[in-house]
């Protein structure tokens, strides 16, 4: 083949065919020196995962005894047996826990690659550019690619690099691959970390090109509740994650002036995104403000009691956390439904490339119940148009599909008390009992246990009688649902980075006692109001609370004596004593970010492509607590284990034994927590700070004693372990009625103790534990395991010792 | 009190799981009459009797389970149900611990126990939100079946070796039911 090379015209070749590699860019200005794992693979970071799985047992709850996956199946593997192929029961916990992981990570990945494309699309290949109050603008796509995304098309390196490693992970599941259960831990984690990723392209390329908020401590309050949503008016609800589609019909209501004819409400995440729009100070390329426009409607705890109530015309789906009966429950309301994406097209017709005034007329004269339209700037304008037109015309089924009272009585009267329902309520609501007392003119329990039904609808599937209980609640809340009308803070997106310096320091040495994450879906124990008491209780205690999800839209729910939301209540910056709403599933990115950055911007560690390194001062120095009271997805899953990954521990609600695999370690075994003091190398022994990954708490008392002790860390000072214990002394009072049996151990000088309990716990630690107090001197003289040192240097990694020069 | 009437309640019926779709496998749990449980948790060598946050549903069950502890078996308080036993004024053998570190331990033929003194070979559970006791009997019948699992909640438990049938709905069998078990142990 004949070559040619130096600079030429193609204009007159024929025949020719041009391979173009890489191209390759000019060396990029970053000071920092590569660190050793870029773009880690499976197994790069198998040593710290190891680290993770040895100090916190993987713990194993079967869902089921039995393995289903291939055709030797059904193997029973009870008691740890083996199944045709092998594998063992743990074994095959770890790989459901992995693929469930794979689940989350790619819903996330899918969804930014789908943003890439639809934003360099719609957007041009615009600058990556976080306002000039954030300069670690990717702090996990810096550290775990080892690169600076400069503008979108830059984060295609990061999707091709998550991709290839979904697949990889991906093939490890199938039978007769990975058998080891903590290597399908290992495998996990790294699906976790990927999510991280994931999430991380997603929020920083619509933030960017929809102008969203970078860190704004004063984002706009938006109007939350399905009473918000104006009855006057065709109401769209936008339902999912990606906005793409609901961000369209926003701009064609801007437009064509229609917002005096639409309402539009989102139903869990693309929620919190449609309400950022628009709303930042960065390149406008869309309508200034419009993110205030629509309104939230709710959590995705809420949607099947939503739509039973009636506030809504027409709905458009996107993608993820999608309830599978949307199609069935809105056709019965006649509620014309538009599929967005390829990922759920509810087996409507693709008209994707019909003319809209053609769909426009079949949905608003009922010709059909939905259609699939992907494109999403067609989807928008039929959104809109159609919930303006059908309003008129479903009044009458609007109104059809509201029970009366003598409906509500009819249905009251067939309950049998048979207590089917009970069996499979999630929270085990006595149904019966409701009913019993509205039978007597009492609807009170209906609406105290409002809340508390998560509205999944299987009691409906099971009653002998065929009442739709859910009908019964929603007649019994009707007032409620009108009443339903609060404020939530939208999404301020990531830490500033003078916010991070701001905190950095008191958040390592435990005078900010610690930083809390509340994120997740809506699976609760026992009802949303635990969103705001858990929220509330550690925003009064001064540490530093992000939220985000569907979390954040249910703690907005609840107000104090003064009728104020919690975002009233407080301050919106990332600091103590101050509430954050981060934005939407994929934005909880930023809170891993917060914590490399507390590593980087306060402690300058090098991130660069330094995973485990970041992982392990974030483990042993930052205490930061995530808590998904709410957790129900794969995605959930998946986040946690990146969360846990990078050495943030997660506290999760019961029902999360389904999730098969937690994380804790052993306080009884002195050998489990060996540290390295970086200093000289010397082994040390911590107290167990913090002595989980992932915990299941039963009831919310105890989620929040163990979230602040899981805010301890050997880093920090007297003063911050003061702080730490007083927290954790002080909820275990107000709660448990005692001190926790184990506040001795977090005890290394008499300035750790709390000033309230000071006296009575020397006296303890001296009758109780044999300690030896200098009683004039007021001193500890022997007893705690370490004595306290401020400039102890925690590590897990042998590389980290200093080496003499 | 209409429970005092009671006796010989028949705890073998209804072997229904309180979440249905609960089913895990080929083993599943029998049903016992109060008085054949009684019997077995009298010689277990190292009993512990866990209880969790469903009490404060039904209070009087605090005060059944202190008379179990006052027999000499210790009593874990999981959730926050250790407040119920502060409030009675009976600490005497109860320590407090989560339900999920203390199914962690047992899985451990090495650990100690809450009171350094071994290992348990039997767990008796009580008053413990369904699922997540489900799931906490489901990592011992795999993975430490060394621990007797027993359960004498109002529930059907199918991943204990021994349980109750469901009583949810009839509290005072249930009460009644209880007080077999410890009338049986106190024999």
């Amino acid at each position: 083949m004949a070559t040619r090379e130096g600079s030429f015209s193609v204009e007159d070749m024929k025949n020719v065919q041009i391979n173009i590699g890489a191209v390759v860019k000019e060396a990029e200005e970053w000071d920092q020196e590569m660190g050793p794992f870029p773009k880690p693979g499976v197994a790069t970071l198998r040593t710290w995962d190891h680290i993770i799985a040895n100090r916190y047992k993987i713990m194993y709850a079967p869902a089921d005894d039995t393995c289903t996956l291939c055709t030797y199946g059904p193997c029973d593997l009870t008691g740890n047996k083996r199944g045709a192929c092998g594998i063992d029961q743990a074994g095959a916990c770890g790989k459901i826990v992995l693929i469930a992981c794979l689940m989350g990570c790619c819903a996330h990945a899918a969804h930014g690659r789908h943003l890439y494309h639809w934003c360099v699309d719609k957007f041009g290949d615009m600058k990556f550019d976080m306002g000039s109050e954030i300069l670690v603008d990717s702090p996990i796509y810096q550290t775990i690619m080892g690169t600076k995304p400069r503008t979108f098309k830059d984060f295609n390196e990061g999707l091709y690099y998550l991709e290839e490693e979904v697949v990889q992970l991906l093939a490890a599941t199938h039978t007769g691959q990975e058998s080891a259960y903590i290597d399908f831990e290992s495998k996990a984690l790294h699906a976790g970390m990927l999510d991280l990723l994931g999430m991380e392209i997603c929020d920083m390329l619509q933030i960017v090109a929809y102008d969203m908020p970078r860190g704004a401590a004063d984002a706009p309050l938006v109007e939350i509740g399905m009473g918000t949503l104006d009855q006057n008016k065709g109401v769209l609800i936008a339902y999912g994650h990606n906005l793409a589609a609901g961000s369209e019909a926003m701009f064609y209501a801007e437009k064509n002036n229609l917002w005096d004819k639409v309402d539009i409400g989102g139903v869990c995440c693309t929620a919190h995104d449609l309400n950022r729009i628009g709303t930042g100070n960065g390149e406008l390329k869309v309508p200034k403000g419009i993110g205030t426009k629509p309104k939230v409607a709710g959590a995705m705890g809420w949607w099947r009691k939503m739509i039973r109530s009636g506030v809504m015309d027409c709905v458009m789906v996107d993608e993820q956390c999608v309830f599978c009966d949307v199609l069935a429950d809105a056709e019965k309301r006649k509620i014309p439904v538009i599929a967005t994406t390829d990922k759920i097209m509810l087996g409507l017709p693709d008209r994707t490339n019909d003319s809209i005034d053609a769909i426009v007329d079949d949905l608003v004269n009922f010709k059909m119940p939905g259609v699939a339209v992907l494109d999403p700037t067609k989807a928008g304008e039929i959104g809109i148009r159609v919930a303006i037109a059908v309003k008129p015309k479903r009044a009458e089924a609007k109104i059809q599909n509201l029970i009366t009272e003598e409906q509500f009585k009819e249905s009251l009267a067939k309950c049998t008390q048979c207590n089917e329902c009970a069996f499979v309520c999630p929270p085990h609501i006595r149904i019966s009992k409701l009913i019993a007392e509205a039978v007597k003119g009492n609807n009170l329990e209906f609406s105290n246990f409002y809340e508390i039904c998560v509205g999944c609808g299987r009691c409906e599937q099971v009653c002998p009688q065929g009442i739709n209980i859910l009908d019964l609640f929603e007649y019994a809340n009707r007032q409620y649902v009108k009443n339903q009308k609060y404020k939530m803070r939208s999404g301020r997106g990531p830490a500033r980075d003078t916010e991070i310096r701001a905190v950095g320091m008191p958040i390592v040495m435990g005078t900010i006692p610690g930083i809390i994450a509340l994120v997740g879906c809506s699976n609760y124990p026992n009802g949303t109001k635990e969103c705001y008491d858990i929220a509330k209780e550690f925003v009064d205690r001064g540490y530093i609370v992000i939220t985000s999800g569907c979390m954040a839209m249910d703690m907005s729910l609840y107000t104090d004596a003064d009728g104020k939301t919690i975002w009233e209540q407080y301050g919106g910056g990332l600091d103590g004593r101050n509430i954050c709403n981060t934005g939407s599933c994929v934005s909880n990115a930023n809170i891993g970010d917060a914590a490399i950055k507390i590593a980087t911007i306060f402690a300058h560690r090098n991130h660069r492509g330094n995973f485990d390194d970041i992982a392990d001062y974030i483990l042993s120095k930052v205490g930061a607590c995530g808590v998904a009271w709410g957790a129900y997805s794969q995605k959930a899953a998946s986040i946690a284990t990146g969360c846990n990954r990078l050495g943030i521990p997660v506290v999760v609600q019961p029902h999360s034994v389904m999730y098969r695999r937690t994380f804790i370690g052993r306080t009884d075994k002195p050998e489990d927590w060996m540290v390295i003091d970086a200093r000289d190398g010397k082994m040390q022994q911590i107290e167990p700070a913090p002595e989980a990954m992932l915990y299941i708490a039963e009831t919310k008392e105890e989620a929040m004693l163990e979230m602040a002790k899981l805010c301890f860390r050997p880093s920090d000072n007297s003063i911050g372990r003061g702080i730490k214990l007083t927290h954790y002394c002080d909820i275990s009072m107000k709660y448990f009625g005692k001190l926790p049996d184990d506040w001795h151990i977090f005890v290394r000088d008499v300035k750790d103790l709390p000033l309230v309990y000071k006296e009575e716990m020397l006296k303890t630690l001296e009758s109780k534990f044999g300690w030896k107090i200098d009683w004039k001197a007021k001193k500890i003289l022997s007893g705690p395991l370490r004595p306290a040192d401020v400039s102890f240097d925690p590590t897990n990694l042998a590389r980290k010792i200093r080496t003499k020069k | 009190m209409a429970a005092d009437v009671k006796k010989g309640i028949d705890t073998t019926k209804n072997p229904i799981p309180f979440e249905m779709a609960q089913v895990p496998g080929p083993e599943q749990a029998k049903c016992y009459m109060p008085k054949v449980m009684g019997a077995i948790i009298k010689k277990a060598k190292r009993p512990l009797l866990v209880v969790g946050a469903e009490l404060f549903d039904d209070p009087i069950m605090f005060d059944k389970m202190i008379e179990i502890g006052k027999m000499g078996i210790p009593i874990a308080a999981t959730a926050h149900s250790v407040k119920g036993f502060v409030d009675r004024g009976y600490l005497e053998n109860v320590y407090q611990i989560g339900l999920h570190p203390l199914t962690s331990n047992l899985r451990f033929p090495d650990w100690n126990g809450l009171d350094g003194k071994g290992q348990y070979d039997a767990v008796i559970f009580m008053g413990i939100f369904y699922k997540f006791a489900n799931a906490m009997f489901a990592t011992l019948k795999n993975f430490n079946r060394n621990v007797k699992r027993i359960s004498i909640d109002r529930y059907y438990h199918i991943n204990a070796n021994m349980t109750f049938g469901n009583m949810a709905f009839t509290p005072d069998d249930y009460h009644a039911a209880v007080d077999e078990v410890i009338a049986a142990m106190k024999k």
